[in-house]
């Protein structure tokens, strides 16, 4: 049964596979548990994203066989993984070190800015009026002398 | 079973040596483009960390409307079909071409199953008018960065979903030619590359999921 195709003594079986979505399904349980608890905003960020890398490298191992792969190709998703956290991590450092109003407005960077414009708050039911009259008569445009 | 005798040379293109340095140079090419297609995702992903960071309670809010029992049902649902994939590659290695035919199906299924709740998803969001840019109009929650979360909720999953359908379609031909008893310890390439594929797609709902729905 081993196949031509690859190295003798690595070949993963069916046990394998059942074993590695016996483990996807329980971390898939633990990212629900911590969405569950009050943990700061970073934390959770921070516990999705571990926990997702380790789903992702179970995937990419053991189902799409890193494992059982060969020489160069192994290399690949290691440098498209490289690649992606520059993308992210420099597009990211130029939007944290801005000058605030190269920002969009109401964006995190104008907060502690002394003359921007109030954000107009979050609303959890403002009801059916989505335009209220008092902003609508207090417009230059209809304002009367 | 068939014979390495009497698939491999009419398989064999003539510029490769061996089928074995062919099959390897299958799965690097594959490699090379599942790579251009984590790099395709991974601007969305920019685009969705940047708004995350410019628009923290606009983003925090807005993933609150997200239908997490839905969106965790077809984690669920992928990463099995993962697994059924992979059984799939692993009979196709054996020449069992039956039991690839019955596992591709049940991953096709497992396909069917996310894009309906998939559906079901989409059209909720459409009846609140939780859409994205300027065609949001949910009234239960405005502010700045909202109808931005739903601009990347509806590119990714839809790019994503684009992406499940292609690989149904691609598993549904391989699964058609394991029907015909082409694949054997000798000759396993298209199921190996098309699986390739749909971990792939899995792979980037592992990590669309929390960072969409649980935030």
């Amino acid at each position: 049964m081993t196949a031509t195709t690859h190295s003798e003594g690595k070949h993963l079986g069916p046990v394998h596979y059942v074993l590695v979505w016996a483990a996807l399904m329980v971390l898939t349980g633990v990212t629900l548990a911590v969405w569950k608890t009050d943990l700061s905003h970073s934390g959770r960020v921070v516990a999705a994203l571990a926990i997702a890398t380790v789903k992702a490298a179970l995937v990419a191992v053991v189902f799409m066989h890193l494992w059982e792969e060969q020489g160069i190709a192994r290399l690949v998703l290691l440098v498209s993984a490289l690649f992606v956290a520059l993308l992210i991590g420099l597009v990211m450092a130029d939007n944290a070190t801005r000058f605030p109003y190269a920002n969009p407005p109401y964006s995190e960077s104008w907060k502690d800015d002394p003359w921007r414009n109030e954000a107009p708050p979050m609303q959890a039911d403002p009801g059916p009026v989505r335009v209220s009259p008092k902003t609508a008569t207090e417009h230059p445009a209809s304002h009367k002398p | 079973m068939h014979t390495d005798a009497a698939a491999a040379p009419s398989r064999l293109a003539h510029h490769f040596p061996d089928m074995k340095t062919q099959e390897h140079a299958a799965r690097m090419g594959m490699w090379l483009f599942l790579s251009t297609e984590i790099l395709l995702f991974a601007v969305l992903f920019t685009a969705y960390a940047v708004y995350r960071f410019l628009f923290p309670q606009g983003f925090d809010e807005a993933s609150k409307l997200a239908h997490v029992a839905m969106g965790a049902t077809n984690t669920v649902v992928l990463i099995t079909s993962s697994l059924t994939v992979a059984l799939a590659i692993h009979y196709a290695r054996l020449g069992e071409n039956r039991k690839v035919v019955g596992l591709l199906g049940v991953t096709i299924l497992f396909g069917l199953t996310f894009m309906v709740l998939k559906g079901f998803e989409y059209h909720h969001h459409w009846v609140d008018g939780q859409l994205p840019g300027r065609l949001y109009h949910y009234a239960g929650l405005q502010g700045p960065g909202v109808s931005m979360y739903f601009t990347i909720y509806f590119l990714m999953t839809g790019l994503h979903g684009l992406h499940v359908l292609i690989g149904m379609s691609v598993l549904g031909w391989v699964a058609w030619r394991a029907g015909r008893g082409e694949f054997g310890p000798g000759y396993s390439t298209p199921v190996e590359l098309s699986g390739l594929y749909w971990h792939l797609v899995d792979l980037i709902w592992i990590f669309l999921f929390p960072l969409l729905y649980l935030m």
